[in-house]
């Protein structure tokens, strides 16, 4: 593994077990505001928005299927690997056909 | 504050207690390994990572904003935009763990994850708080999720072109699964719209994985601000 990388997943696994353990530290000192908790909360959705909106943005039909695919069998039935492998399905078969 | 212990027995009802949770964490982990390939890690660099970073969501995250050179900027906010979750678990555990010595509850919460700390509080509403519990439930669920990136890793190998399979879009699709997970209705809208528009926005302008970092930021502080 080259320096660059060793550096990239040590900040990485530095970054997230401080993630576990800051708020189990700062309690011992002062409650987080609601603000702070409001904002801790609304990170995951909007990255993963930020995340998605440019892969479907640049993918075709196929992907756009897929992902409603994803979204409607995860709604309805509530099982990641059902829904992920459903749209996997519809992306390869749209692919096959267009 | 409660009596809290940190003993043998809770070690092993933690480790009893997580065990179910390793029949969904090591697909996961299978998941990753094979991904990883596909972006461009090696086993070697896939199990390190999931070795010291533990955390799938986040390590799903960076590999979609993997590439070269390293986007570290990216790596790490998304090892803190999925992970920013932990902040409030561990505030929670708090008032129940704080009796544990320093090493005690600093070296379990390396282990913490969504489903032990679901097990951990479920099992404190009985009144019976154990900091091995974190540790033991933790440290199964651990060992499935490298586990499962080892399997993935060496398999992951023998499928050739995976686009053919639309395998490539597996990340998306997970990305979705999580988001449907995490939603709790009306709040979240405004956060994500905005994330959805800033990342669209700074994706044209910039490119690379920047529009992860200002759709992330700008989305959440939507959320921090929002009237209540």
């Amino acid at each position: 593994m080259s320096p660059d990388l060793l550096f990239a997943l040590g900040a990485m696994a530095v970054v997230t077990y401080l993630c576990r353990a800051a708020g189990y530290f700062a309690m011992g000192y002062v409650p987080l505001t609601p603000r702070i908790e409001a904002w801790l909360e609304s990170i995951p959705i909007a990255t993963l928005g930020a995340v998605l909106a440019p892969a479907l943005a640049n993918g075709g039909l196929p992907e756009l299927a897929g992902f409603a695919v994803a979204l409607v069998v995860m709604r309805q039935t509530g099982h990641d690997f059902l829904a992920a492998g459903c749209a996997v399905a519809v992306v390869a078969i749209g692919r096959a056909l267009i | 504050m409660h009596q809290i212990s940190f003993i043998w027995s809770g070690l092993r009802t933690g480790v009893v207690a997580g065990a179910p949770f390793t029949a969904g964490v090591l697909p996961y982990g299978i998941a990753f390994g094979v991904l990883a390939g596909q972006a461009g890690l090696d086993l070697q660099a896939a199990t390190a990572m999931s070795v010291t970073v533990f955390s799938g969501s986040a390590q799903f995250v960076a590999l979609q904003v993997w590439s070269d050179p390293i986007p570290l900027a990216a790596l790490l906010f998304a090892a803190f935009a999925m992970n920013a979750r932990y902040v409030l678990y561990g505030a929670m555990l708090r008032p129940h763990l704080a009796g544990l010595s320093p090493a005690r509850a600093y070296g379990s919460l390396f282990f913490m994850n969504d489903a032990n700390w679901a097990l951990l509080v479920k099992q404190g509403g009985s009144g019976r708080w154990d900091g091995a519990f974190l540790f033991g439930s933790g440290l199964i669920i651990y060992l499935s999720w490298v586990i499962g990136t080892v399997l993935g890793g060496g398999f992951g190998r023998i499928i050739a072109a995976p686009e053919t399979f639309g395998l490539d879009f597996l990340l998306i699709a997970f990305f979705v699964t999580l988001l449907v997970g995490l939603w709790r209705g009306r709040r979240d809208v405004a956060p994500l719209v905005t994330a959805v528009a800033a990342a669209l926005a700074v994706d044209w302008l910039a490119g690379g994985s920047w529009g992860v970092l200002a759709g992330g930021l700008l989305g959440s502080l939507v959320g921090a601000f929002r009237p209540r």
